[in-house]
């Protein structure tokens, strides 16, 4: 008993060593999250509240290989291996802007790569969907949400042509991963009224973009503003 | 006298070095891009400047020890060849294009891999060096065995791609060495070179027993397609034009830029890479239960304007564009293709997968290269279709330094004569942000007009646009009512928007694909005035045409633009704008750096501060830097000439390093202080100014001709020339061995090092001012030499060349 008590003493002392030592990272992250935030999100023009607020609780940094946690609030994109990317923190914040989430809704997202875009989501919207191709990556986002708590995620690995036929229609779909085509399933599981946001152009370079509207069965595509938020000089 | 054996060996190692950079070549090509073909031949130069280098300080040892550390250079360069892909692959030292300018880790990996390629060429031109040192009075000889030897190895690497892998390559020439290793062996070479020669024994039999894997970068298009389900290579095929690989996954589906009106499932196929690009899906004319997807996206719009009776298809492909023609019930379709191995599988391997396509009654393959033909064939057609231009999401950049005679004012102007009174050019692009290749489509379709004097281009030349693509059509004549009426019809039924349309409204360019700003639209209807001239001066990016002087259609960076381009998308995106040209200047920089920090610093030890010093940099460097610079003008304008990089390689470089290999034979009987070596020198300027001015139109009158005749005509005009450019370097050595013979080694190193920093130099030239300005900086090189020369005429005792 005694030597169960030292134990109990001994592991304590560890986890208060522990708490102690990680407090002041979880406060840094906190700081860096804010400061990610009043720079590059919303001193970008980023406004909608509920977008502001999920980018500054969700912790980034876990969503990033380890090696490259020290920059995971930095204005930028990083790979995340298997030659994919997780978006710089504004594409997150003006992709999920652009769909103006709202509690209630049921969105789905193509292209799960780390799990950021969703757990941003996640943190808004009632129940997030999400597909994953690379195998690989839709498991380790899987145990990641799972880890953080985030149980209205949902994660399947799968080609995102087909989309979710049995959760369809979505209120809106994001699809992170640029393609060169719009699959027409996922037209057909977008609400009447619903918002498709998609990346063009390559990761790398200035992404543009593209929000699909479907009224009344109709469809309209508007090239929003690219990754810098400066526009492009106009020729004089 | 010379050893025969010293010669053969010579020969031979210099024939597995050339051939070796070749086989790194085509494996750069698959694993990165194919602009570090550059980093290549500039590894291949600094070895061979550094053996110059390392010969002077180590030159008494060396020559002391002939016989023994001959043959045990040519054994250890045998393990170093064995060894460097499998090194080069290891995930410690292996880099990324994509990352090189995302930090300093993958720069820091490149220079390991510089590292890696470094050791062979170094190992092998110390062999050849020292050969040439020890047998410095009779250099002609032994300089004509090594550039035979060079000639020989192109021929040799372009043999073996056609019959083996390119991962087994490497392995097999590092037999090469180790043969002439041991053609080399001497009776009494002891127990070290024994052991080399044990080692590369090993080396190269693991190698061949086990060759490395190649991992292409994540970031090239066959990565990002093996990451899909089941994803797999049901086919591959080498060969000099590339490692073609045909792939297959039930989730690879080909719709570029598909209208969003598409109503059914877009169908699956199998597709085709070369070097680990894509290049194309296999499609079937006989396609059945589904709505062709090519008629939903924007290259369907030649067909909306008219029926087409007859269409000329270039660059065909896998057929993309003369499947959809087949399917539109074209009545005579003529494709070109320049790939004979990729044409080999549609034929046969593929056939079923393409559904006969080959074999179909409408259609016509041809074996050509796309320019070539439209400068040789005088047919006429109703649509000319050109190749999609760009990649969905950008190249970033990585075709800027690739020549493309296809998109010049001059081939959409041959390609303008080939149209009937009814006929349409045709030009489908990736959209892009910020715009550059729309707008030089557009700028090469206007100017090339205009050189036919139709100065309003507004009424023959029409654009419509997708979410992604847009395609350019330019008529013959003015188009008529109801062919814009149909045009406007197409665009409704398919939500697509006209972007260029005689009458366009400013309303119905946006209707369906709203952009975001009007950068776009403006920059279009600009190039559309009088006031082009402004804008391309104006413009954050180069647009104005490409043409055959400069066929860099790809290059858009302007470096007064950067600080513009850095401030609006960010310092760290800008690199991805330019990404093969900035490895170009990367590849420069550091080449440079290490060229002087290993070719030239060293030599300052050993070489005497006297007066013909710089003589001898002037002579040396002028003859380094010339001869580079006409070899890469060479084979950047005979690529037009034989219609592919390759053949025009195989041409230039054997026919360049055998003529050059005879003047250096020949060189013995000019007398190097006389009168000769000046009217040879003042001879190559003559020949490369004229060159530069007559070899296009030459090519121009002379390109129809059968393949055996071109090679003929490459051999009248390139033999003269490069005879001639032989002699000056190995006079210009046995002038030191006469009078200054500690020299040799410096004189060896300028020569190295200037050849390191003009390859990449070369290229910028080319890319900035032209074939013909490359050919005149080739001619101004020579002169330098000659100045240098004449200077030498009046040097006196030791240290004047």
């Amino acid at each position: 008993m005694l030597e169960e008590a030292a134990m109990n003493k001994w592991w304590g002392l560890i986890i208060i060593l522990l708490l102690a030592s990680s407090a002041p990272a979880g406060d840094i992250d906190q700081s860096q999250r804010d400061a990610m935030v009043r720079t590059q999100i919303a001193g970008r023009g980023i406004k909608d509240t509920a977008t502001l607020q999920a980018m500054r609780t969700v912790p980034r940094h876990l969503f990033v290989p380890s090696s490259l946690a020290d920059s995971a609030y930095q204005d930028q994109p990083m790979p995340i291996g298997y030659g994919q990317t997780i978006s710089q923190p504004y594409i997150v914040a003006y992709m999920t802007e652009v769909i103006r989430p709202k509690a209630g809704q049921k969105i789905l997202e193509i292209g799960t790569g780390s799990g950021y875009q969703a757990a941003v989501l996640a943190e808004i919207v009632k129940q997030v969907y999400t597909i994953e191709i690379v195998p690989e990556l839709g498991r380790t986002a899987r145990e990641r949400l799972q880890q953080l708590g985030y149980r209205n995620v949902q994660v399947r690995v799968a080609d995102g042509y087909d989309g979710w036929p049995e959760q369809a229609p979505f209120d809106a779909i994001v699809v992170t991963a640029a393609a060169d085509y719009i699959p027409p399933p996922l037209i057909r599981q977008l609400k009447d009224g619903g918002r498709m946001v998609i990346p063009v152009g390559s990761p790398f370079l200035v992404q543009t973009l593209m929000l699909v509207e479907k009224e009344k069965g109709g469809i309209k595509t508007t090239s929003l503003t690219p990754v810098r938020f400066v526009p492009f000089r106009r020729s004089p | 006298l010379i050893p025969p054996t010293v010669c053969v060996a010579v020969g031979l190692l210099s024939a597995g070095a050339i051939a070796f950079q070749l086989a790194l070549m085509q494996i750069l090509s698959i694993t990165q891009w194919h602009h570090f073909a550059y980093m290549v031949i500039s590894v291949a130069l600094l070895g061979f400047g550094a053996a110059g280098t390392c010969l002077s300080l180590f030159r008494a040892v060396l020559m002391n020890r002939f016989d023994r550390a001959f043959p045990a250079l040519l054994f250890l360069c045998g393990a170093a060849m064995s060894a460097g892909i499998g090194l080069s692959q290891a995930s410690a030292i292996r880099f990324d294009s994509y990352l090189l300018f995302a930090g300093t880790f993958h720069a820091g990996r490149l220079m390991a891999t510089y590292a890696v390629f470094f050791v062979p060429f170094f190992l092998a031109a110390l062999a050849i060096g020292l050969a040439f040192t020890k047998y410095s009075h009779r250099i002609g000889v032994i300089y004509f065995w090594n550039l035979a030897g060079s000639g020989m190895g192109g021929l040799l690497a372009l043999g073996l791609m056609w019959i083996l892998p390119p991962r087994e390559i490497p392995a097999i020439l590092a037999l090469i060495p180790v043969f002439s290793g041991l053609v080399a062996l001497r009776k009494n070479s002891g127990a070290v070179v024994l052991s080399a020669a044990t080692l590369s024994l090993i080396g190269v039999a693991v190698a061949i027993l086990h060759p490395p894997a190649l991992i292409p970068s994540e970031f090239k298009s066959i990565s990002r397609a093996m990451q899909l389900p089941q994803a797999q290579v049901t086919l591959e095929k080498n060969s000099p034009y590339g490692l073609l690989q045909v792939f297959s996954s039930p989730a690879l589906r080909y719709a570029p830029g598909l209208s969003l009106t598409y109503p059914d499932a877009v169908p699956v196929h199998r597709a085709v890479f070369n070097n680990g690009d894509w290049i194309g899906p296999l499609l079937s004319p006989q396609e059945k239960n589904i709505s062709p997807v090519m008629d939903f996206s924007t290259a369907a719009l030649p067909y909306a304007l008219d029926k087409r009776r007859s269409v000329l298809v270039l660059n065909m492909s896998t057929g993309t564009h003369a499947v959809q023609a087949i399917r539109r019930g074209v009545e005579s379709i003529t494709a070109v293709e320049p790939n004979p191995v990729l044409l080999s599988l549609l034929a046969k391997e593929l056939a079923g997968e393409v559904g006969g396509l080959m074999t179909h009654p409408a259609l016509t393959v041809e074996k050509s290269d796309s320019r070539t033909r439209l400068l040789t064939e005088f047919l006429s057609y109703d649509l000319i279709v050109f190749p999609t231009i760009d990649t969905f999401g950008g190249t970033s950049g990585l075709d800027a330094i690739r020549e493309h005679y296809l998109f010049t004012k001059e081939a959409f102007g041959d390609a303008w004569h080939r149209l009937t009174p009814r006929g349409v050019l045709s030009v489908t692009c990736w959209m892009d942000y910020p715009p550059r290749h729309t707008l030089k489509i557009l700028s090469t379709l206007i100017e090339m007009l205009a050189e036919r004097g139709i100065d309003d281009p507004r009424n023959v030349i029409a654009a419509v646009r997708s979410w992604g693509t847009i395609t350019f059509i330019v008529k013959k004549t003015p188009f008529r009512p109801e062919e814009i009426q149909n045009i406007r019809a197409f665009c409704l039924r398919l939500g697509f928007d006209p972007a260029l349309l005689p009458g366009i409204r400013a309303s119905e360019r946006a209707f369906f694909n709203a952009l975001q700003d009007d950068l776009f639209f403006n920059t279009l209807d600009r190039l559309l005035s009088p006031a082009r001239e402004d804008l391309y001066a104006a413009y954050d990016f180069n647009i104005r045409p490409a043409t055959d002087d400069r066929p860099y259609f790809a290059q858009f960076l302007r470096w007064k633009s950067l600080p513009n381009l850095s401030e609006h998308f960010g310092s760290r995106s800008v690199p991805f704008f330019e990404i093969g040209y900035l490895v170009v200047m990367l590849t420069l920089i550091q080449a440079s750096l290490a060229a002087v920090l290993l070719i030239i610093v060293p030599l300052f030890r050993t070489t005497g501060r006297h007066s013909g010093k710089s003589r001898i940099f002037f002579y040396f460097s002028g003859i380094g830097m010339g001869y580079i610079f006409v070899e890469m003008a060479l084979l950047q304008r005979f690529v037009l000439y034989f219609g592919d990089p390759l053949h025009a390689a195989a041409v230039v470089i054997s026919t360049m390093l055998m003529a050059s290999g005879m003047g250096s034979y020949a060189s013995a009987r000019i007398q190097a202080l006389g009168a000769q070596l000046p009217l040879v020198l003042a001879g190559i300027m003559v020949l490369l100014l004229s060159g530069g001015a007559l070899l296009t139109p030459l090519m121009l009158k002379t390109i129809g001709l059968s393949p055996i005749a071109k090679i003929l005509v490459s051999l009248c005009v390139l033999c003269p020339a490069a005879f001639l450019m032989g002699i000056p370097f190995p006079a210009g050595i046995r002038m030191l061995a006469e009078t200054s013979e500690d020299d040799i080694p410096w004189a060896w190193g300028i020569n190295g090092c200037f050849s390191v920093i003009s390859t990449a130099l070369a290229t910028i030239i080319a890319v900035e001012a032209g074939f013909t300005a490359l050919m005149a900086g080739g001619a101004l090189a020579y002169g330098l030499t000659l100045a240098a020369g004449r200077f030498c005429r009046h040097g006196h005792g030791k240290g004047e060349a």
